[in-house]
């Protein structure tokens, strides 16, 4: 059962530099329980714009987004609930402790305190960071940072979690704590929307993939699925094979 | 809305901004050090404070009358703190007149003196003859203090001497010489004590007070705004449960909380230090200080307080939206200085000498509140009580307007995700070009609204001196109609939209639509020369003003009345509605902007009459022609509207120079007023109330066509985020 479904989604808007420009042209794909569908493209692909779509923080130009049953343009609210949304900088408030920050968020959700405290614990105690509950998080380490982002983002305790770019600027032992935590969500039964630039990461995470470029995904599948319909074994070879394809044949490389 | 979201995303700011040490310096440390410190500074500077001698070469000293000196001994001893005199006779050197003139110039030109005063050697002569003015002459530099001070000095003495002189002539003919003074009148000041002490306050806090209000929601806006975006937490906040009206409003009760406690701050700490710093002057001997400016009384304080909030809301609710613009803290600096420098002259206004409150100034925002405050702390509480409801009105107004902008800024994903675009002529120009769409965008049409000011304010400025008869006026004004009013707009709808038609909202109307307009033009008639006579009683126009005025009247009333239609009724209503109606708010409708399109519309059309009378009246009018443009889908019914006003304004002003040219049948609509002039009756002026609001109800009711449905649905041509 699909718990994300993403159909014909376009966002366009007009652009000094590049005219009308059209970031995310037509996509779709679904996503289900349990299940990582990496987000795969270079930079300026359009991922960050169709992520913003799925966190309802930016309303298509067409197409539809269905995120646990619920429709994100005419019941955002529901989305809302049913989505957590780390962006590609860890966006917390310096002056705001760990546990202050996931309350706040908790409290937007409009949870009782007594289950906000309960989830806090149990979140901390997950993400082993029970030491830096009262830590104000411009006193962090990035990694710190990353998992009250990630732990703002659960308090909810969403069906889905999306992740935009969320490993950028990591050193190799954050990244690697993070890639774990995110299998672990996946095995708590979490749907999980994670974009990324970084080839190494999707093969390591991800159950399924989907390629963007130029606003428009290029293909989907797991990457055995995607190896042998392409007759390359080698991922990163196959992802040049496709944008080099696209780059020379735009209309007919699309899936 | 969650009022527990707002109650939590209010509360999370305030302990936020709390927690910032730079903002707490700037919103309570400082006003608490800043008023002690500049007492400490006056107290310094009124105990060392002495006025500076300045130097006066006079040249032919030795020519005065010596019987009656200018200068005595005594006096130059005495006033030799004030002015060091170097005297040279005139006969030295054997120098003539423009030698003189040569050396007193290049004296004061290079410093060596502040003023040379010259007394020639007729002066002894003139002097003796009695008819004759003395030939004096003073060399002083305007563009220096010190040779001002010097030439007020010098005026001063030759003040005194005079004085003395005329009273020693009056005596020696037998006259008294209290007859160059034939009456003092007696000053009874029956002010009491406190109200004259509250005098000085009441003008002066209420301008401290908003000053820091808007200061004080400065910084706050910019964090919640700019800065946010800055440190990526607005994104999560948006993706979060709380909805933008509910993040503005949590937002908006943090600006106002700093907006109000800066001021409130700063007024105690300018009472507190006051009253101290006037006390010790008091002791140290200036009483009339204790006397002018005693402690200001706490109810002042209350009245200012009550103020201080809807202003405070006002304040923080543009700050807000103007702060949503910026991309980072730095760039809201920028955006937030032009809203305090608009601010300033509505804060400022009421400082202006013989400004008080009356229905017209009560009706200008900030500006009304601050005379109403005062008003208050003067204890005219009937004058305050008379106003408040129009300052209220105004205020409230302001205040809904300002909370929606911001709301608007926070719903839009142009503002809220706008990122810095390298800016090139050639590419903007190309897009505007690929990109032309049926109607102008919301930009274009303020772009167009900016450059028809513009042009009419040069425009007016270089043809103002022209105007000498009917053929130059009427000349005049069809250019300035089509030249600057409809020519930019035309300019900007052929290059900038791809249909012209569509883009000056030139739609088909139902032939009773148009027949509902031209009687709302005749209804309409009555109601806005009241309201402009109101407006004219309320903002007086200047004598000059009124004599250029009345000219222009004249010139009009000799002029043929076909050619008087033409030029006043049917151009100005076709090239104005046309450009205001038609294309600014055509792109002011887009994304369901229709309040927006309204006001904005009509405060370009009032801008756009020179005289600020006449500006507030059209805006009025604006309001009136914006409504009909919206219901009727076109501009085809405001030009039926205001080519039927404007004729008629010119057809009666012409019974009003000849009465008995009214015809008969329409005298019961007449009556001639105390003044000896024509007006509508009263009987009519009801009626056409009536008949006005029934025309406001055929277009407010009527079916909606095609082009209104249309304007609504009409593509974000103008939004922009990335990716």
């Amino acid at each position: 059962m699909d718990i994300v479904t993403v159909t014909n989604l376009t966002k366009s808007y007009p652009d000094l530099a590049r005219g009308h420009f059209v970031a995310v042209d037509c996509i779709s794909f679904r996503a289900q329980p349990g299940e990582i569908l990496g987000v795969l493209g270079p930079n300026g692909a359009g991922k960050t714009t169709a992520l913003r779509m799925l966190s309802t923080i930016l309303t298509p130009t067409s197409g539809s987004i269905t995120i646990n049953g619920a429709d994100a343009v005419t019941q955002a609210d529901e989305v809302r609930r049913s989505i957590g949304f780390v962006s590609n900088n860890t966006a917390l408030y310096d002056r705001m402790t760990a546990k202050e920050l996931v309350e706040y968020y908790g409290g937007l959700h409009g949870l009782p305190p007594t289950l906000i405290r309960e989830r806090i614990s149990k979140i901390f105690s997950k993400l082993r960071m029970e030491e830096i509950g009262d830590t104000p998080c411009g006193r962090m380490s990035t990694g710190m940072k990353q998992k009250v982002s990630i732990a703002r983002a659960l308090i909810h305790d969403p069906p889905v979690l999306i992740f935009d770019e969320a490993s950028v600027g990591l050193d190799v032992m954050v990244a690697r704590a993070l890639m774990e935590t995110i299998a672990s969500l996946r095995e708590a039964g979490k749907c999980i929307i994670f974009s990324t630039h970084i080839m190494r990461e999707v093969e390591r995470l991800c159950d399924r993939v989907a390629i963007m470029y130029h606003g428009r995904i290029l293909d989907t599948g797991t990457l055995p699925e995607l190896a042998e319909r392409y007759k390359q074994k080698d991922f990163e070879e196959l992802f040049f094979d496709l944008l080099t394809r696209h780059d020379q044949h735009p209309e007919t490389s699309v899936a | 809305m969650n009022l527990s979201r707002i109650r939590l995303i209010f509360t999370r700011e305030l302990r936020d901004q709390v927690r910032d040490r730079r903002t707490m310096f700037t919103i309570f440390v400082l006003p608490l050090l800043l008023y002690p410190f500049m007492g400490m500074l006056m107290l310094q500077v009124a105990q060392f404070h002495a006025e500076h001698p300045v130097r006066i070469t006079w040249i032919g000293e030795d020519n005065w009358p010596t019987d009656r000196p200018l200068v005595s001994k005594s006096d130059s001893e005495n006033s030799q703190e004030l002015i060091r005199w170097s005297f040279m006779s005139h006969d030295a050197g054997g120098r003539s007149e423009s030698d003189w003139h040569e050396f007193a110039t290049e004296a004061v030109k290079k410093g060596n003196s502040d003023l040379v005063f010259i007394s020639g050697p007729d002066v002894l002569r003139a002097f003796e003859d009695r008819a004759q003015k003395l030939p004096l002459k003073t060399y002083m530099n305007q563009a220096s203090d010190q040779s001002v001070i010097a030439t007020q000095r010098l005026n001063r003495l030759l003040d005194e001497w005079q004085r003395s002189w005329i009273r020693d002539q009056l005596v020696d003919s037998k006259l008294n010489p209290e007859i160059l003074k034939p009456m003092t009148a007696e000053v009874i000041d029956i002010a009491p004590q406190e109200t004259k002490q509250a005098l000085v306050w009441s003008k002066l806090l209420p301008l401290v007070m908003l000053i820091w209000a808007l200061t004080g929601a400065f910084y706050p806006a910019i964090d919640l705004c700019a800065g946010e975006k800055e440190r990526g937490t607005l994104e999560t906040l948006l993706s979060s449960p709380a909805s933008r009206r509910e993040i503005v409003w949590g937002k908006l009760l943090t600006v106002m909380t700093f907006s109000v406690a800066t001021a409130v701050l700063n007024l105690f700490s300018m009472q507190f230090t006051s009253s101290f710093v006037i006390d010790q002057f008091t002791r140290m001997g200036a009483t009339n200080v204790g006397a002018t400016m005693g402690p200001l009384p706490l109810s002042s304080l209350t009245w200012l307080i009550v103020i201080l909030l809807p202003m405070s809301t006002m304040f923080s609710a543009l700050a807000l939206a103007v702060a949503a613009l910026a991309r980072s803290s730095k760039e809201g600096q920028y955006y937030l200085m032009p809203l305090l420098m608009g601010g300033l002259p509505l804060v400022l206004l009421p400082m202006m000498p013989g400004m008080t409150l009356s229905v017209g100034s009560s009706a200008i925002p900030v500006t009304g509140a601050v005379l109403l405050a005062r008003a208050l702390i003067e204890g005219q509480y009937r004058e305050a009580l008379i106003h408040a409801p129009i300052v209220i009105g105004i205020t409230v107004i302001c205040c809904l307007l300002s909370v929606r902008w911001a709301v608007r800024q926070f719903e839009s994903e142009n503002v809220m995700f706008r990122e810095s675009e390298r800016f090139q002529w050639s590419l903007w120009l190309k897009r505007i070009w690929q990109d032309r769409t049926d109607s102008a965008t919301a930009n274009e049409a303020l772009l167009c609204g900016m450059v028809v000011l513009v042009a009419l304010f040069f425009g007016k400025m270089s043809m103002s001196s022209q105007v000498l008869s009917w053929t130059n006026f009427a000349q005049t004004t069809i250019a300035v109609q089509l030249g600057m009013i409809l020519g930019p707009c035309l300019i900007m709808a052929l290059f900038m939209t791809s249909s012209l038609r569509k883009a000056l909202r030139i739609e088909k109307v139902h032939p009773l639509d148009l027949v509902m307009a031209i009687v709302l033009g005749i209804s309409l008639h009555p109601a806005y020369l009241q309201l402009s006579s109101l407006v004219q009683h309320e903002f007086q126009i200047g004598a000059e003003t009124r004599e250029v005025l009345h000219q222009v009247d004249g010139i009009i009333a000799a002029a043929p009345l076909w050619s008087v239609l033409l030029v006043f009724a049917i151009i100005p209503a076709i090239c104005e509605e046309l450009t205001f109606r038609g294309f600014i708010f055509g792109g002011l409708m887009q994304q369901n902007g229709i309040l927006r399109a309204i006001l904005v519309s009509s405060l370009f059309f009032g801008f756009s009459h020179g005289v600020l009378q006449q500006s507030i009246s059209a805006s009025v009018m604006g309001l009136v022609l914006g409504f009909i443009a919206w219901r009727s889908g076109g501009v085809l019914c405001g030009i039926a509207t205001h080519m039927t006003h404007n004729g008629l304004s010119m057809i009666v002003s012409r019974f009003g120079k000849e009465s008995n040219d009214v015809p008969v049948n329409l005298s019961w609509m007449f009556e001639t007023t105390s003044e000896g002039e024509l007006s509508y009756s009263s009987l009519w002026l009801a009626s056409s109330i009536v008949i006005s609001i029934l025309c406001f109800a055929w277009f407010a009711f009527r079916p909606q066509t095609g082009s209104i449905r249309r304007h609504s649905t009409i593509g974000t041509k103008a939004n922009s985020f990335v990716a």
